[in-house]
Protein backbone atom coordinates (compact mmCIF):
# COMPACT_ATOMS: atom_id res chain seq x y z
CA UNK A 1 0.00 0.00 0.00
CA UNK A 2 2.90 2.31 0.70
CA UNK A 3 3.61 2.19 -3.03
CA UNK A 4 0.40 4.15 -3.45
CA UNK A 5 2.31 7.32 -2.63
CA UNK A 6 4.55 6.76 -5.63
CA UNK A 7 1.59 5.75 -7.76
CA UNK A 8 -0.17 9.00 -6.88
CA UNK A 9 3.01 10.86 -7.81
CA UNK A 10 3.23 9.01 -11.12
CA UNK A 11 -0.42 9.77 -11.87
CA UNK A 12 0.10 13.49 -11.21
CA UNK A 13 3.33 13.40 -13.22
CA UNK A 14 1.50 11.87 -16.19
CA UNK A 15 -1.05 14.70 -15.88
CA UNK A 16 1.77 17.25 -15.92
CA UNK A 17 3.33 15.64 -19.00
CA UNK A 18 -0.02 15.59 -20.78
CA UNK A 19 -0.81 19.23 -20.03
CA UNK A 20 2.69 20.30 -21.00
CA UNK A 21 2.30 18.51 -24.35
CA UNK A 22 -0.98 20.37 -24.78
CA UNK A 23 0.74 23.68 -24.03
CA UNK A 24 3.47 22.79 -26.58
CA UNK A 25 0.81 22.14 -29.23
CA UNK A 26 -0.97 25.42 -28.41
CA UNK A 27 2.36 27.26 -28.66
CA UNK A 28 2.93 25.64 -32.05
CA UNK A 29 -0.55 26.69 -33.20
CA UNK A 30 0.02 30.30 -32.14
CA UNK A 31 3.51 30.38 -33.66
CA UNK A 32 2.14 29.08 -36.96
CA UNK A 33 -1.00 31.20 -37.05
CA UNK A 34 0.23 32.84 -40.27
CA UNK A 35 2.20 29.98 -41.86
CA UNK A 36 0.93 29.47 -45.38
CA UNK A 37 3.29 26.58 -46.11
CA UNK A 38 3.74 23.29 -44.24
CA UNK A 39 5.56 19.96 -44.81
CA UNK A 40 2.28 18.19 -45.70
CA UNK A 41 1.54 20.89 -48.31
CA UNK A 42 -0.89 23.79 -48.03
CA UNK A 43 -1.12 26.04 -44.99
CA UNK A 44 -0.46 24.91 -41.43
CA UNK A 45 -3.36 22.95 -40.00
CA UNK A 46 -4.35 23.57 -36.36
CA UNK A 47 -3.34 20.66 -34.10
CA UNK A 48 -5.22 19.31 -31.11
CA UNK A 49 -4.13 16.78 -28.49
CA UNK A 50 -6.38 13.85 -27.62
CA UNK A 51 -5.84 12.27 -24.21
CA UNK A 52 -6.86 8.84 -23.03
CA UNK A 53 -6.96 7.26 -19.61
CA UNK A 54 -4.15 4.90 -18.69
CA UNK A 55 -4.73 1.81 -16.56
CA UNK A 56 -2.24 -0.75 -15.35
CA UNK A 57 -2.32 -4.23 -16.84
CA UNK A 58 -3.18 -2.73 -20.17
CA UNK A 59 -1.82 -5.93 -21.77
CA UNK A 60 -4.66 -7.74 -20.12
CA UNK A 61 -7.64 -5.37 -20.05
CA UNK A 62 -9.86 -7.89 -18.25
CA UNK A 63 -7.69 -7.47 -15.15
CA UNK A 64 -7.54 -3.70 -15.35
CA UNK A 65 -9.99 -2.75 -12.64
CA UNK A 66 -10.94 0.60 -11.23
CA UNK A 67 -8.16 0.35 -8.67
CA UNK A 68 -5.31 -0.04 -11.17
CA UNK A 69 -5.15 3.63 -11.97
CA UNK A 70 -2.05 5.02 -13.61
CA UNK A 71 -2.92 8.44 -14.97
CA UNK A 72 -3.35 9.79 -18.45
CA UNK A 73 -1.51 9.45 -21.74
CA UNK A 74 -1.44 11.30 -25.02
CA UNK A 75 -3.48 9.23 -27.43
CA UNK A 76 -2.78 11.23 -30.55
CA UNK A 77 -2.14 14.67 -31.97
CA UNK A 78 -4.68 15.35 -34.67
CA UNK A 79 -5.24 18.00 -37.28
CA UNK A 80 -8.30 20.22 -37.00
CA UNK A 81 -10.43 19.49 -40.11
CA UNK A 82 -12.22 22.84 -40.19
CA UNK A 83 -11.73 24.90 -43.38
CA UNK A 84 -8.79 27.26 -43.78
CA UNK A 85 -9.16 31.01 -43.41
CA UNK A 86 -9.39 32.73 -46.86
CA UNK A 87 -8.03 36.25 -47.18
CA UNK A 88 -7.82 38.45 -50.27
CA UNK A 89 -4.20 39.51 -50.80
CA UNK A 90 -3.05 39.30 -54.47
CA UNK A 91 0.45 40.49 -53.52
CA UNK A 92 1.09 37.38 -51.41
CA UNK A 93 3.39 34.73 -52.91
CA UNK A 94 0.87 31.95 -52.09
CA UNK A 95 -2.18 33.72 -53.55
CA UNK A 96 -4.29 31.66 -56.01
CA UNK A 97 -5.41 32.92 -59.46
CA UNK A 98 -8.23 34.94 -57.91
CA UNK A 99 -5.91 36.57 -55.37
CA UNK A 100 -7.03 34.64 -52.30
CA UNK A 101 -4.53 33.25 -49.75
CA UNK A 102 -5.32 30.23 -47.58
CA UNK A 103 -4.25 30.96 -44.02
CA UNK A 104 -4.17 28.35 -41.20
CA UNK A 105 -7.44 27.55 -39.39
CA UNK A 106 -5.91 28.91 -36.17
CA UNK A 107 -7.73 31.56 -34.13
CA UNK A 108 -5.31 33.05 -31.64
CA UNK A 109 -8.01 34.10 -29.15
CA UNK A 110 -9.30 30.54 -29.00
CA UNK A 111 -5.75 29.27 -28.47
CA UNK A 112 -5.27 31.69 -25.56
CA UNK A 113 -8.42 30.36 -23.90
CA UNK A 114 -7.14 26.80 -24.35
CA UNK A 115 -3.81 27.90 -22.94
CA UNK A 116 -5.42 29.18 -19.73
CA UNK A 117 -7.39 25.93 -19.46
CA UNK A 118 -4.18 23.89 -19.82
CA UNK A 119 -2.39 26.09 -17.28
CA UNK A 120 -5.16 25.60 -14.69
CA UNK A 121 -5.14 21.85 -15.25
CA UNK A 122 -1.34 21.85 -14.87
CA UNK A 123 -1.63 23.74 -11.57
CA UNK A 124 -4.26 21.31 -10.31
CA UNK A 125 -1.86 18.43 -10.95
CA UNK A 126 0.91 20.31 -9.14
CA UNK A 127 -1.26 20.82 -6.07
CA UNK A 128 -2.22 17.13 -6.10
CA UNK A 129 1.46 16.26 -6.15
CA UNK A 130 2.23 18.65 -3.28
CA UNK A 131 -0.46 17.01 -1.17
CA UNK A 132 1.05 13.58 -1.95
CA UNK A 133 4.36 14.88 -0.61
CA UNK A 134 2.73 16.16 2.58
CA UNK A 135 1.13 12.71 3.01
CA UNK A 136 4.49 11.01 2.78
CA UNK A 137 5.98 13.51 5.24
CA UNK A 138 3.17 12.92 7.73
CA UNK A 139 3.51 9.15 7.43
CA UNK A 140 7.25 9.33 8.05
CA UNK A 141 6.72 11.38 11.21
CA UNK A 142 4.84 8.51 12.87
CA UNK A 143 6.90 7.00 15.66
CA UNK A 144 9.68 9.53 15.43
CA UNK A 145 8.91 11.48 18.59
CA UNK B 1 -3.84 -4.76 25.70
CA UNK B 2 -4.64 -6.88 22.69
CA UNK B 3 -7.87 -4.96 22.38
CA UNK B 4 -6.09 -1.62 22.19
CA UNK B 5 -3.65 -2.97 19.64
CA UNK B 6 -6.35 -4.35 17.37
CA UNK B 7 -8.71 -1.42 17.45
CA UNK B 8 -6.17 1.39 17.13
CA UNK B 9 -3.38 0.19 14.89
CA UNK B 10 -5.32 -2.00 12.48
CA UNK B 11 -8.18 0.36 12.33
CA UNK B 12 -6.21 3.57 11.90
CA UNK B 13 -4.02 1.81 9.35
CA UNK B 14 -7.08 0.80 7.39
CA UNK B 15 -8.49 4.31 7.50
CA UNK B 16 -5.10 5.71 6.35
CA UNK B 17 -4.96 3.20 3.49
CA UNK B 18 -8.41 4.21 2.31
CA UNK B 19 -7.44 7.90 2.49
CA UNK B 20 -4.31 7.29 0.42
CA UNK B 21 -6.40 5.32 -2.08
CA UNK B 22 -8.85 8.21 -2.29
CA UNK B 23 -6.00 10.62 -2.90
CA UNK B 24 -4.76 8.39 -5.72
CA UNK B 25 -8.23 8.29 -7.25
CA UNK B 26 -8.57 12.09 -7.05
CA UNK B 27 -5.12 12.44 -8.67
CA UNK B 28 -6.37 10.20 -11.45
CA UNK B 29 -9.51 12.33 -11.86
CA UNK B 30 -7.44 15.52 -12.04
CA UNK B 31 -4.94 13.99 -14.48
CA UNK B 32 -7.85 13.00 -16.74
CA UNK B 33 -9.65 16.33 -16.66
CA UNK B 34 -9.34 16.65 -20.46
CA UNK B 35 -9.77 13.00 -21.43
CA UNK B 36 -12.84 12.57 -23.65
CA UNK B 37 -15.43 10.26 -22.11
CA UNK B 38 -13.62 9.89 -18.80
CA UNK B 39 -15.94 9.42 -15.83
CA UNK B 40 -14.82 10.42 -12.36
CA UNK B 41 -14.22 7.86 -9.63
CA UNK B 42 -14.95 7.97 -5.95
CA UNK B 43 -13.81 5.92 -3.00
CA UNK B 44 -16.50 4.63 -0.66
CA UNK B 45 -15.29 3.80 2.79
CA UNK B 46 -16.83 5.91 5.57
CA UNK B 47 -20.36 4.69 4.87
CA UNK B 48 -19.23 1.06 5.06
CA UNK B 49 -17.45 1.88 8.28
CA UNK B 50 -20.55 3.52 9.74
CA UNK B 51 -22.52 0.38 8.86
CA UNK B 52 -19.96 -1.85 10.53
CA UNK B 53 -20.01 0.35 13.61
CA UNK B 54 -23.74 -0.09 13.94
CA UNK B 55 -25.21 2.90 12.10
CA UNK B 56 -26.34 1.23 8.89
CA UNK B 57 -27.35 3.54 6.06
CA UNK B 58 -29.18 0.66 4.42
CA UNK B 59 -31.39 -1.91 6.04
CA UNK B 60 -29.45 -4.94 7.24
CA UNK B 61 -30.61 -8.39 6.14
CA UNK B 62 -32.02 -10.39 8.98
CA UNK B 63 -29.68 -13.19 10.00
CA UNK B 64 -31.41 -16.11 11.70
CA UNK B 65 -28.90 -18.82 10.84
CA UNK B 66 -25.11 -18.97 10.93
CA UNK B 67 -25.08 -19.79 7.18
CA UNK B 68 -26.89 -16.61 6.21
CA UNK B 69 -24.91 -13.93 4.45
CA UNK B 70 -24.88 -10.40 5.79
CA UNK B 71 -25.25 -7.48 3.36
CA UNK B 72 -23.26 -5.16 5.63
CA UNK B 73 -19.83 -5.82 7.10
CA UNK B 74 -20.22 -6.97 10.67
CA UNK B 75 -16.62 -6.59 11.79
CA UNK B 76 -14.38 -3.60 11.44
CA UNK B 77 -11.57 -5.53 9.77
CA UNK B 78 -13.95 -6.67 7.01
CA UNK B 79 -14.47 -3.08 5.91
CA UNK B 80 -12.61 -2.39 2.68
CA UNK B 81 -12.64 0.76 0.58
CA UNK B 82 -14.29 0.43 -2.81
CA UNK B 83 -13.69 2.46 -5.96
CA UNK B 84 -16.82 3.33 -7.90
CA UNK B 85 -17.31 5.15 -11.18
CA UNK B 86 -19.87 7.98 -11.35
CA UNK B 87 -21.46 7.45 -14.77
CA UNK B 88 -24.61 9.51 -14.70
CA UNK B 89 -23.32 13.06 -15.03
CA UNK B 90 -21.48 15.06 -17.67
CA UNK B 91 -20.16 18.59 -17.44
CA UNK B 92 -18.52 19.02 -20.84
CA UNK B 93 -19.52 18.12 -24.39
CA UNK B 94 -16.99 15.30 -24.60
CA UNK B 95 -18.74 13.31 -21.86
CA UNK B 96 -16.17 14.07 -19.19
CA UNK B 97 -17.57 14.77 -15.73
CA UNK B 98 -14.49 15.92 -13.80
CA UNK B 99 -14.89 19.30 -12.10
CA UNK B 100 -11.39 20.38 -11.05
CA UNK B 101 -12.62 22.75 -8.33
CA UNK B 102 -14.71 20.05 -6.76
CA UNK B 103 -11.84 17.55 -6.94
CA UNK B 104 -9.60 20.14 -5.27
CA UNK B 105 -12.08 20.61 -2.44
CA UNK B 106 -12.39 16.86 -1.89
CA UNK B 107 -8.61 16.55 -2.07
CA UNK B 108 -8.11 19.18 0.66
CA UNK B 109 -10.70 17.56 2.88
CA UNK B 110 -9.08 14.19 2.35
CA UNK B 111 -5.66 15.68 3.15
CA UNK B 112 -6.89 17.01 6.48
CA UNK B 113 -8.40 13.60 7.22
CA UNK B 114 -5.07 11.94 6.51
CA UNK B 115 -3.12 14.38 8.70
CA UNK B 116 -5.60 13.77 11.52
CA UNK B 117 -5.19 10.02 11.19
CA UNK B 118 -1.39 10.21 11.19
CA UNK B 119 -1.56 12.46 14.27
CA UNK B 120 -3.73 9.88 16.02
CA UNK B 121 -1.25 7.20 15.01
CA UNK B 122 1.60 9.27 16.47
CA UNK B 123 -0.28 9.63 19.75
CA UNK B 124 -0.88 5.90 19.74
CA UNK B 125 2.80 5.16 19.27
CA UNK B 126 3.82 7.66 21.96
CA UNK B 127 1.38 5.99 24.36
CA UNK B 128 3.22 2.73 23.77
CA UNK B 129 6.53 4.49 24.35
CA UNK B 130 5.24 5.82 27.65
CA UNK B 131 4.30 2.32 28.76
CA UNK B 132 7.53 0.72 27.56
CA UNK B 133 9.88 3.30 29.02
CA UNK B 134 8.03 3.76 32.25
CA UNK B 135 6.59 7.03 33.42
CA UNK B 136 9.32 9.49 34.31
Amino acid sequence: MSLDFFKSMNISASGLTAQRARIDVIASNIANAESTRSPEGGPYRRKTVVFSEMLENIMNPSQAGLENLSGVRIDSIEGDQRPFRMEYDPSHADADEEGYVKYPNVYVLREMVDLIDAQRAYEANVSAMNITKSFADAALRIGRS
Amino acid sequence: MAGIYNSSFDFLGKAMDSTVLRHKVISQNIANVDTPGYKRREVLFEDFLASAMGNPEKLPLKITDSKHISNIPTELNQVDPKVVQIEDTSITNDGNNVDVDRENAIMSENGIRYLTLTRLMEINVSNYNTVLRGFK
